[in-house]
């Protein structure tokens, strides 16, 4: 049994990071955890500062390195990257 | 249909570059490559002073960055007929004067490898998993996204 299963890997980027800086990365999988949105409200629980930048219009979130929206579904082993506006070029 | 996408920390050598994009191919006629720069000075809020940086740093999302490039190469390659696309991107800790990213664009003809690298610098900065900050004066800020960019990039699908 690989214990991968029994967490979602969760990854900020840019200023979000700034924000999850107390956050762990992985989250026990559990039943309260069905989508991307009870991870956000998993998270909002945790840190209130985090989950309003998390609920933005513009923040975007993949689950797997795919855009997603919230009410997507996740299962325990997924990498869920929650992503502000972009800047690169 | 050859693409190159390498989000590396070194720097790249433009001439290896334009070379690299080619290299195989002979019907080619036209390349255009777009190269970018740190540039010393930004305006970050309208009517104030510019702001000295002293670096930019760079950030990405391994694997994704790679994927959504790719993503917007083949869809450049269905809009105009091109042979050839290269993308270097930087990350970490830069310096004003140095490079940043390179757009390498092969075609027969020139106004495909034009259109195309335009197309795909604009697609570039509103989409690829990129993110920068600045260091001015020693304290680092992240960069606010430009209206501008995404404006442009709006403008292919009218």
């Amino acid at each position: 049994m690989n214990d991968t299963y029994n967490y979602f890997k969760i990854l900020f980027f840019g200023r979000l990071r700034d924000f999850s800086k107390n956050i762990k990365n992985e989250i026990p999988v559990s039943d309260e955890i069905k989508c991307v949105e009870d991870v956000i409200l998993y998270l909002d629980t945790l840190n209130p500062h985090l989950g309003k930048e998390l609920r933005k219009p513009f923040t975007l979130v993949s689950v797997n390195k795919n855009l997603v929206k919230t009410d997507f579904p996740i299962v325990g082993g997924e990498e869920v990257a929650f992503l502000p506006p972009v800047t690169g070029g | 249909m050859k693409i190159k996408v390498k989000i590396q920390t070194e720097s790249f050598n433009i001439e290896q570059e334009t070379n690299v994009l080619t290299s195989g191919l002979r019907n080619i006629g036209s390349v255009v490559t777009f190269t970018g720069l740190v540039r010393e000075s930004e305006h970050f809020s309208a009517g104030k002073n510019p702001k000295i940086i002293s670096n930019l740093v760079l950030e990405h999302y391994a694997g994704m960055t790679e994927k959504l490039i790719y993503e917007m190469v083949e869809e450049a390659s269905k809009r105009w007929d091109i042979n050839s696309v290269s993308v270097v991107h930087r990350i970490g800790s830069l310096k004003p004067t140095d490079r940043i990213v390179f757009v390498g664009v092969a075609s027969s003809h020139r106004l495909e490898s034009f259109r195309a690298a335009e197309y795909i610098v604009d697609y570039l900065k509103v989409h690829a998993t990129l993110w920068k900050k600045v260091v001015v004066n020693g304290i680092d800020e992240w960069v606010e996204p430009k209206h501008l960019d995404r404006s442009k990039f709006n403008k292919w699908s009218d």
